[in-house]
């Protein structure tokens, strides 16, 4: 980019201030900033802070104004002890990706032949640099109510802007949030300041990778000690305030069984993935090993989670389950039938641009307008038209979006069988969610699936074809192996987007159907809309960002092996 | 060949030739893949069928579960439009699509180039500090993107108020009414006749709607994948002529652009035209309700005006399929190319 344009000679008259080389990049940065500044202040408002604020909303009562500090305990009453589980997951997973950070850094050091001084001075201003942040944060946090009160206080009187800036300083001149912020800057100023010394004085072109690198790190550790001894202290407080209830909840050995049982599921995966360059008699050894493990993990889990269910919010955990049933019933079939669809267009066939521009047709109506229409095809009306095809074909009319019950057990007392409630499956109203969205998204899947075939190289078909492989040979060895980043990157989007889906969940879910057809995000938005309980409806947005995050990382993790990028 | 994939091979299973096969044969194929290709158009297409079939029944024939309807009825049209009030839904859609997608036009290329073409301090950590925003589900930001605006939005109403209080005071009654029938025309109307200019709220007022959108990591990041295939030579030579980075981008970068900023202002339409639950929670009146939640109570209470609902959502869907029609080549290819959406 710019590298190619140093060399050009400047145009022709220098302009005064922005003369020199110098000057010249100051300008370049000042104009960047300048293009940014709109686009960075939308994004940063609504995009980036919100996040900060839900988790400053989620550990607060807030109705419709903001309440008492509640510490965890919004977390707790949605997800009883997994709160603090998480919370110990949080701080020590901080804790890692300090040392990861730092080993990192060190070894980058060593292979540069930089003495462990030349890296060790970078620690003084990145600890510095990383109290100045946490100051930041803890005079947010201490402006944040103030500043959030203005309005209040400006009801009643005399609204003018001057009262708004009057109002605006005083928030500032609060003697906690002033010494705050005073302290936040010079902490800040300081850090910078004695990076550019040293800088200075050991110049080096990795300056920059260890400053930032020490930094992260430093942070890291600082969050990894806040958000421990927070949730200790949240779960020494509740443990006390049990006891005092006259209860003694078992929550410190729930706690150690739990993170036990994920532990030794993690450690069944690393033993799992060390079975592939072993000779068979440690294979099997290894095998029995992580199905052990496995299997003791998931009795440990399988022990402790329903008593935390019992105990968490229904209609959360309810939510769970339904967002696991959309997308296992959704995101296989999606994929699978979109997958054949590509394949079957990207033969030697005419036409190929309309079929595309038809099977994408139902993936660009608007949401709330198709499931519309899906909602009066599949009425419990007998007349609607999916009740009068299945009559044709002799079943008996259904109620569709408004049945709660669930299909297997459906299927069950169609033949007699009594099934177990919690065999019941999804509930048919879902099973309309479902059809919907697999009807919406394989035009999707199709077009970015026609894209992947695409990549792969022709040669590979025809030196396939000179050793006599067959179509499905071809297609099971060529084609799924050089596909599968393409359907990583699918199922990923798919599934992430079975927990975020919403409006056409808004259209279709039906008072009938008794709440089997709300997702967790569904549930979250109820709880905020109908509710106005903000704080907890904030708590419970965080455990879904938290479930997504993880299912990104494991999928991540799992794809890594699996997915042939090449 | 033990094995074959079902529709493609049964047909040329017997008598398979390696390398090429009779042309009856591929023709066979083919005429199976058609089949199979068709028979998805149809899956694709049904419902829309009979969205509009029925949008044109009568009550009695949509209730009773008609295919076609014996007279079509266009006066559905003109009664969900009229009596439904999609005129006025449709109107709000309409103003906050327009308002931004100018937005995140104007916004998002000044960005994008800078991300793609400058260099600063500190640009990859910010280029990852936006992308990472698009991993933020919706039901994290709802609530905290809620009270910021609440506050925005009467921080606003203050400031404005003053403002305009000495310019409302200047001005006579007729004059009032006459900005008010100007505004109105435009359907901007602040609708208090004592304050022709009324003061900016966001709360149930177009700020609040549109503002939060006007900018997204997704459309700069599209934008940035475009401007950085510009060939430097470019930049070169206008350098050389005395342009400095604003006149390259207004001048050069924006015209030769075009197809990316159509594509990102077919993103940007098709999302705010589709958004549900923001509206749901900003709007506490009728006048700012977008189409997506007029259609969305109108079909969810339940009654019996199937045939009206379906003329809603047509409504509903047009302007989307218009457009579509006419930019689904960059429709297409930039979902192919980024296999995201907005």
């Amino acid at each position: 980019m710019s590298t190619a344009s140093a060399s050009i000679p400047p145009s022709a008259e220098p302009r005064g201030l922005f003369a020199s080389r110098q000057g010249r990049i100051i300008q370049e940065n000042l104009t960047a900033y300048l293009f940014l500044l709109p686009a960075s202040l939308i994004i940063f408002v609504f995009g980036i802070f919100p996040v900060g604020f839900a988790l400053y909303v989620s550990l607060h009562k807030w109705r419709l104004v903001q309440g008492g500090f509640l510490g965890l305990e919004n977390y707790s009453k949605a997800i009883d002890v997994l709160a603090y589980v998480g919370g110990f997951w949080l701080g020590i997973g901080a804790a890692v990706v300090a040392v990861v950070t730092l080993r990192r850094t060190l070894r980058g050091a060593q292979e540069r032949a930089h003495s462990l001084l030349d890296l060790g001075i970078w620690l003084i201003p990145a600890v510095v640099t990383a109290a100045g942040a946490y100051l930041f944060v803890r005079f947010t946090v201490l402006w944040l109510p103030e500043i959030l009160d203005v309005p209040n206080k400006m009801q009643g009187q005399q609204r003018t802007p001057e009262l708004f800036m009057q109002l605006l300083g005083e928030s500032f001149q609060m003697p906690e949030v002033s010494q705050a912020i005073g302290i936040s800057l010079v902490t800040l100023v300081v850090g910078l300041g004695l990076a550019g010394f040293i800088s200075r004085r050991r110049p080096s072109a990795h300056a920059g990778e260890y400053y930032v690198n020490l930094s992260l790190a430093v942070s890291a550790i600082l969050v990894a000690v806040l958000v421990l001894s927070f949730t200790y202290i949240e779960l020494e407080r509740a443990y006390a305030e049990a006891l005092a209830g006259g209860e003694e909840p078992p929550l410190w050995s729930q706690i150690v069984a739990i993170s036990a049982g994920v532990v030794l599921m993690g450690l069944a995966w690393l033993v799992w993935k060390r079975v592939g360059g072993q000779s068979s008699n440690a294979r099997t050894a290894l095998i029995i090993m992580a199905a052990a493990l496995l299997m003791a993990g998931g009795w440990i889990l399988i022990g402790e989670l329903p008593g935390v269910i019992a105990e968490g919010d229904k209609d959360l955990f309810q939510g769970f389950v339904v967002t696991v049933f959309y997308s296992v019933g959704t995101v296989p079939i999606q994929l699978a039938i979109s997958l054949f669809l590509a394949y079957l267009l990207f033969q030697n066939i005419r036409g190929k641009a309309f079929f595309r521009v038809i099977y994408f047709l139902p993936y660009i109506t608007p949401a709330v307008a198709s499931a519309a229409v899906f909602r009066i095809l599949f009425t419990n009306r007998p007349s609607g038209v999916m009740n009068r095809l299945i009559t044709t074909f002799g079943m008996e009319p259904q109620k569709w979006i408004q049945e709660p019950r669930g299909v297997i057990e459906m299927l069950g007392t169609g033949a007699g069988v009594a099934i177990p409630e919690w065999l019941a499956g999804p509930s048919l109203a879902l099973m309309v969610i479902i059809i919907y969205s697999i009807w919406t998204f394989i035009g999707y899947d199709t077009v970015v699936f026609l894209a992947g075939l695409g990549a792969i190289p022709g040669d590979l078909y025809e030196a396939a074809e000179v050793d006599g492989a067959g179509r499905w040979a071809v297609f099971r060895h060529i084609t799924l192996p050089l596909l599968s980043p393409t359907t990583f990157f699918l199922s990923l989007i798919a599934i992430i987007g079975t927990f975020k889906a919403f409006n056409h969940i808004w259209v279709l879910r039906d008072t009938g159907a008794l709440g089997t057809t709300d997702t967790v995000s569904v549930v979250i938005f109820l709880e905020f809309f109908r509710n106005s309980r903000l704080g907890y409806a904030s708590a419970m947005a965080f455990v879904l960002f938290g479930v997504i995050l993880s299912l990104t990382f494991v999928q991540n993790r799992i794809a890594s092996k699996r997915v042939f990028y090449g | 060949m033990a094995e074959h994939a079902p529709t493609l091979s049964n047909t040329a299973q017997a008598t398979a030739v390696e390398g090429g096969r009779p042309l009856r044969q591929v023709k066979i194929t083919h005429l199976l893949i058609y089949v199979v290709l068709g028979f998805g158009v149809f899956i694709a297409v049904a419902p829309f069928l009979w969205m509009v079939s029925t949008s044109v029944m009568t009550q009695g024939e949509a209730l009773s579960g008609q295919t076609f309807p014996k007279e079509v009825q266009w006066q559905n049209y003109a009664d969900a439009w009229e009596q439904s009030n999609f005129a006025n839904y449709v109107r709000s859609s309409a103003v906050i699509a327009l308002i931004s997608v100018s937005g995140t036009v104007l916004f998002c290329t000044p960005a994008a180039y800078a991300f793609a073409r400058m260099n600063f301090y500190g640009r990859n950590f910010l280029f990852a500090l936006f992308l990472s925003t698009m991993m933020i589900p919706e039901a994290v930001t709802l609530i905290p993107n809620f009270l910021t605006v609440t506050w925005l939005g009467r921080i606003s109403e203050t400031v404005t108020e003053s403002w305009l209080r000495p310019l409302n005071q200047g001005i006579a009654p007729e004059t009032v009414a006459q900005i008010n029938n100007v505004l109105n025309s435009l359907w901007l109307a602040p609708l208090d006749p004592a304050q022709p200019i009324g003061p900016l709220t966001w709360i149930d007022n177009w700020p609040a709607l549109t503002i939060p959108f006007m900018a997204s990591a997704f459309s700069i990041f599209m934008l940035r994948q475009f401007f950085a295939q510009i060939p430097d030579e470019l930049w070169d030579a206008a350098r050389i002529d005395g342009a400095g980075h604003l006149r390259f981008l207004v001048q050069i970068v924006v015209p030769i652009s075009k197809a990316a900023l159509t594509t990102v202002v077919l993103f940007a339409f098709i999302g705010s035209w589709n958004a549900l639950s923001w509206p749901l929670i900003v709007t506490n009146t009728e006048r700012w309700r977008p189409v997506s939640y007029g259609l969305s109570k109108f079909v969810t209470e339940a009654g019996p005006d199937m045939h009206l609902q379906m003329a809603g959502s047509v409504i509903t869907i047009i302007p989307i399929l218009v457009l579509y029609f006419f930019t689904q080549k960059q429709f297409t290819e930039g979902i192919a190319t980024t296999g995201l959406k907005g």
